[in-house]
């Protein structure tokens, strides 16, 4: 699998999101899971670290997880898909 | 064709031993059952007990049959040794064919003197590299237990252990339980939905799985209430829901 310019970013703003929303990688996990992820839980908290790739589909279902767990009609910015990291403005955020 | 994921076996293995799972309220009872069938296992036990030992020899569970069980065996951690604390110690089965002329844990033995205990049969819980704790057996009278005993009480310790190591309460598993129930559901109605999709319009797994995403997002829903509407739709009759 080739290197994706995008999911260095996606990955960054889904920690992001997590982070500010107060949401635990084993919430999230769990989640993830239920939405029928692959990846372990470890896997998982090794790639918001950002020392494991997975791949897209695993990384949009960890986005729309944490984007489900945050609460509603939540102000919270929300977690891109793979499709939208590549087109995100990089002053978003921080 | 992409092979279907491993990981859907392993979860219902896993579902299923998490309802085996012991909070600490339920491993006293469990031990409690188990020591009952030790007694009615073990050739001349007239009681039994199972005591589950930590890394620093303190005692955390404890079963037993009769309350001289009970009492023999809080007298081994309050003098801090004894038959069973030295069969969990050395992981090997102890044996006390007369506990009034056996010289190796006088403290007890004294403290014993005035009760019905005159043999004792101890054998450690192994497992992995370390010991759990112990199961033992009492009879009033000397020499009461034969070899076949000693076997019995050994060939009982092993699947014990093996799965009280994987029964112990904690935490995790409390808090998983009810989540982990109602994320195999999920994962199950999200699955079939997929398949749904992946017949309806010769998608692959993953890309039917991309769709649900897809139209979770798209209909601010989630991923699992998207599931649910399109099996819905097939039990309604087969017709397509809007967006599909």
């Amino acid at each position: 699998m080739g290197f994706d310019p995008g999911e260095e970013e996606q990955r960054r703003q889904l920690a992001a999101v997590i982070e500010q929303a107060g949401i635990s990688v084993s919430t999230l996990w769990l989640h993830y899971f239920s939405m029928t992820g692959s990846v372990g839980e470890y896997e998982t908290e090794a790639y918001l670290q950002g020392l494991m790739s997975l791949p897209a589909l695993q990384r949009d279902l960890l986005a729309q997880a944490a984007n489900e767990l945050l609460p509603d009609r939540s102000e919270l910015p929300r977690a891109p898909y793979s499709d939208q990291a590549r087109e995100s403005d990089p002053g978003e955020g921080g | 064709m992409v092979p279907s994921l491993p990981l859907d076996e392993l979860s219902t293995v896993f579902a299923r031993l998490s309802g085996m799972l012991l909070t600490q309220e339920k491993v006293d009872p469990a031990l409690t059952s188990l020591a009952g069938a030790i007694k009615a296992a073990v050739p001349g036990a007239v009681g039994a007990g199972v005591t589950l030992i930590d890394a620093e020899g303190h005692r955390t569970s404890t079963g037993y049959t009769d309350e001289v069980v009970a009492e023999a065996d809080a007298l081994q951690y309050s003098l801090n040794h004894g038959p069973c604390l030295t069969a969990w110690a050395k992981r090997t089965t102890v044996r006390m064919d007369d506990v009034s002329a056996d010289p190796r844990w006088p403290l007890w033995s004294s403290a014993v003197a005035s009760m019905p205990i005159r043999s004792v049969l101890s054998s450690p819980l192994l497992y992995g590299s370390g010991a759990l704790g112990a199961l033992k057996v009492y009879a009033s009278t000397p020499h009461a237990f034969p070899a076949s005993s000693q076997a019995m009480l050994e060939l009982t310790a092993l699947p014990a252990a093996t799965l009280l190591a994987n029964a112990q309460g904690s935490d995790a598993p409390q808090r998983l339980s009810a989540g982990l129930t109602n994320a195999l559901t999920s994962r199950d109605a999200i699955n079939a939905a997929s398949g749904v999709l992946m017949e309806r319009h010769g998608l692959r797994k993953e890309e039917a799985l991309r769709e649900l995403l897809q139209l979770a997002e798209t209909q601010s829903s989630t991923v699992r209430d998207t599931a649910l509407r399109v099996l819905g739709s097939t039990a309604a009759g087969g017709r397509t829901p809007h967006g599909l």
